[in-house]
């Protein structure tokens, strides 16, 4: 079931993956520029081979150098799962299209995006904070933002001590944030 | 002589319906929901109200006792677990996760303990995973008595909590003989659970079981045939099978809506895949219906137990792993079907011994969405019978 997923995943995008099909369990993952997002998510629900119609989950990530927008979403025909990763979004002005023109329930779930990572849905009527008060200004998810120490700084917290209060004066943006090599 | 208030002299007119200045609407939707009609004007409820099941603040707009509009105001709760989550290691991960829905915490444990595993290709032993069939089982059913009675409260009838709390404190303290604690467990770990059945807990849940079904049946008749519930609840906030779809809704608010999409059986996990039972399904999509599709789901987790109590293997609890945890760089997404939907927890690992990103998605927080569109013209009091059905529980939406 999974292998003739990848292998039409790849046959429809073809070179707008940005990666080939990653499998892994019952995951597959495809990796999408951020232009082709919302043809990619509209064919994905549209499609009759493919009939994603459940959004499982929307979320942001911050890797330290960029922000992704990842979608989980799930077949309504075959059962089959997939993650839609768009990666390459500016770290400074982050931008996409919102999918609320698809799925009304995205909403909530870009507000999320919006408060904890500062990324604009373009089009989310509502795109305002949703948990942090109103007049907050940081977006408490990104890399850079540190929280108090508290519980790292114990001897059963791991190896390695990553929690700062405050920024060194002198440190680097690379010895400050905590950046993946794999993601 | 004491001045009254109903004297024109002391009493002073009310510009506004707000207590405070009106908020500066942000965007488009703030915008049309700040803007009054003739005849409209806002009523607040919370963030301190009893029916909404923890800290929630609804600005509700109304037009004499109709609902025109409401906007909810989340954020009381907000612990920021995620943050919290990447700034611990994989251990310590998991037991941040269980204060999110507490009427159901192991579900919320057992989400990103599947994703931890899928990072890190551990294979869980069969006892083990029968046990966190067994316990998730038995937790389903605690949350949905729980929900039993909250409904029935919501709805201004007290007798029936107190019914539903007989049977949900017998899950509780069961499970408190399993794992040491009342609600936030952390049984689960990472390859398998904490500790292997004891004697106490199988005592007791071989009581509870002998008299489970006869129990909860006479709950259940206590409300179900009940006029004044039943006339309440039926054909009140309608959802439909595509918009449900649509919003995102999971769990037993999307079956009551005649979609048949449960991850114990589409998406299988553990041992489900071995057991039988059937997924309840309504074709009405209403308050009712919501309701007596977790009624049914009661019976098919006494099922379930039954089976796993018959087919439970011997041997170890617990796989063998490193007690400090790399997982290669990578991504994984782990699912449950919880009692309110679907738990998912997605990981990214970056080699370290701490979660790069924890993203949590929480069901309850897709739900509440869902009371705006589907209170729409109805009574104010109906508003809260159809976000008790929804059953959504703030811990969980907050974060």
């Amino acid at each position: 079931m999974d292998r003739r997923l990848a292998a039409l995943l790849q046959e429809k995008f073809g070179e707008r993956l940005l990666t080939p099909v990653r499998q892994r369990y019952d995951e597959s993952e495809i990796r999408v520029a951020l232009k082709d997002a919302t043809d990619t998510l509209r064919t994905l629900h549209d499609d009759p081979a493919f009939r994603f119609e459940m959004l499982i989950d929307l979320c942001g990530v911050d890797t330290g150098e960029e922000m992704q927008v990842v979608y989980h979403l799930s077949s309504s025909t075959s059962g089959d799962w997939l993650r839609v990763i768009v990666p390459g979004l500016d770290r400074v002005a982050p931008r996409i299209a919102s999918a609320t023109f698809m799925w009304p329930g995205a909403e909530w779930m870009e507000r999320e995006a919006y408060d904890m990572f500062g990324i604009i849905f373009e089009g989310n009527r509502d795109l305002r904070r949703i948990y942090m008060p109103d007049d907050y200004r940081s977006f408490p998810l990104r890399k850079d933002f540190y929280l108090a120490d508290d519980a790292s700084r114990s001897p059963a917290a791991g190896v390695r001590n990553m929690e700062r209060a405050g920024t060194p004066a002198d440190a680097t943006a690379a010895t400050v944030l905590r950046k993946s090599p794999g993601v | 002589m004491r001045p009254s208030l109903d004297d024109p002299r002391v009493a002073i007119p009310a510009e506004s319906t707000w207590y405070e200045p009106a908020p500066t609407p942000q965007t488009e939707r703030q915008a049309e929901f700040l803007s009054l009609r003739e005849g409209e004007m806002f009523v607040n409820m919370g963030p301190q109200h009893p029916s909404t099941h923890g800290v929630l603040r609804v600005i509700i707009k109304v037009n004499g006792e109709k609902v025109v509009d409401l906007d909810p105001v989340l954020g009381y709760l907000h612990r920021g677990v995620e943050k919290l989550c990447e700034n611990a290691d994989y251990h310590q991960a998991i037991c941040y996760t269980d204060p999110l829905e507490y009427v159901s915490s192991l579900f919320c444990e057992a989400a990103p303990v599947a994703a931890f595993e899928k990072l890190m290709d551990v294979d869980v032993p069969r006892r083990a995973q029968y046990i966190r069939v067994l316990t998730m089982e038995l937790n389903r059913i605690a949350s949905h008595t729980l929900f039993q009675g909250w409904m029935a409260l919501d709805l201004g009838g007290i007798t029936p909590i107190l019914w539903a709390f007989i049977e949900r404190d017998e899950i509780v303290d069961m499970l408190a003989a399993l794992t040491g604690q009342k609600l936030l467990y952390n049984y689960y770990r990472i390859g398998g659970v904490n500790g292997d059945l004891n004697h106490e807990f199988m005592s007791r849940l071989g009581t509870w079981m002998s008299r489970a079904a006869a129990q909860i049946d006479s709950n259940l008749a206590l409300i179900n045939e009940n006029e004044i519930f039943v006339r309440r609840t039926r054909g009140l906030g309608v959802l439909d099978a595509k918009t449900a779809l649509k919003m995102g809704v999971t769990g037993p608010n999307l079956r009551a809506s005649g979609v048949p999409f449960d991850l114990r059986r589409d998406r299988p996990y553990l041992v489900y895949p071995e057991l039988e039972f059937d997924v309840p399904t309504r074709d009405e999509g209403d308050s009712l219906a919501r309701y007596l599709v977790r009624m049914d789901e009661i019976k098919q987790s006494i099922r379930i137990i039954d089976q796993v109590l018959h087919e439970m293997p011997d041997g170890p609890v617990m796989a063998k792993l490193p007690r400090l945890l790399r997982p290669r760089p990578g991504r994984a997404f782990g699912a449950v079907e919880g009692p309110r939907g679907v738990y998912g927890t997605y990981a990214i690992s970056d080699g370290t011994d701490q979660p790069f990103r924890m993203r949590i998605h929480d069901p309850s927080f897709v739900h509440l969405q869902l009371v705006g569109p589907l209170t729409k013209g109805n009574l104010i009091a109906d508003t809260m019978a159809v976000m008790a059905s929804l059953d959504p529980v703030m811990g969980g939406v907050d974060k």
